[in-house]
């Protein structure tokens, strides 16, 4: 069972790369400004995604910690950027 | 009962796993900005939270930095995607095979008259 665990905890890690891998590709293909903010913010879910699944890994909590920063940090960056493109000004 | 614990937690991830690729599909498939937006709201609410509620079964120390992690992005992942839809169609950007726009001429921008500076 540990080794089945750790077999798909390495496949998942390597899938969510995959993904982020192609989420980038997309933001530098996009068609409009919403389209790469939307991929911003998939590839910054898919950041928190690999820090859990390295967390996972290691036996090692500090990377929740991390994982909580990136997403008030991106959750913040996201929604002033969005402001932005709505309304020309953040404030 | 480790083996209990082991055998949810590794459905959990195989399901948040299944949830991402479908979240990246649609992402990668669909027509529209407003139409992607519901395809990758699944990545963020099922994908990240189920590999959270593996990790807080599989980590023993983490129990209530995971339940924190999950209460953060189940109350930031619908209002970033309200955000961005709401952005885009201030922006006017356009939607694919549209029959009906309900909200024409009802929104107004809010204070911006005069103020476009950059574009």
């Amino acid at each position: 069972m540990e080794k089945i665990l750790s077999l798909t905890l390495w496949i998942v890690l390597g899938l969510h790369l995959l993904m982020a891998l192609i989420v980038v590709w997309r933001v530098w293909r996009g068609e409009n400004s919403v389209s790469r903010l939307m991929g911003l913010d998939l590839t910054s879910t898919l950041t928190l995604a690999v820090l859990v699944i390295i967390s996972m890994i290691q036996q090692n909590s500090i990377y929740i910690d991390v994982a909580i920063a990136l997403a008030a940090l991106s959750y913040i960056s996201t929604v002033a950027i969005a402001k932005f493109i709505s309304d020309y000004r953040v404030f | 009962m480790i083996l209990l614990v082991q055998s949810i937690a590794l459905f959990f991830l195989v399901a948040g796993t299944a949830f991402s690729l479908i979240g990246i599909f649609g992402f990668l498939r669909l027509p529209d900005v407003y139409t992607r937006l519901h395809a990758s709201g699944k990545v963020s609410v099922f994908g990240v939270v189920f590999l959270l509620i593996a990790a807080i079964l599989l980590t023993p120390l983490s129990v209530w930095k995971g339940v924190l992690l999950i209460f953060f992005v189940l109350l930031a992942s619908p209002s970033v995607s309200h955000a961005l839809a709401s952005a885009a169609y201030r922006a006017g950007i356009p939607m694919a095979r549209i029959e009906r726009d309900d909200l024409k001429g009802k929104l107004e921008k809010s204070g911006t008259e005069g103020n476009k500076t950059f574009s």
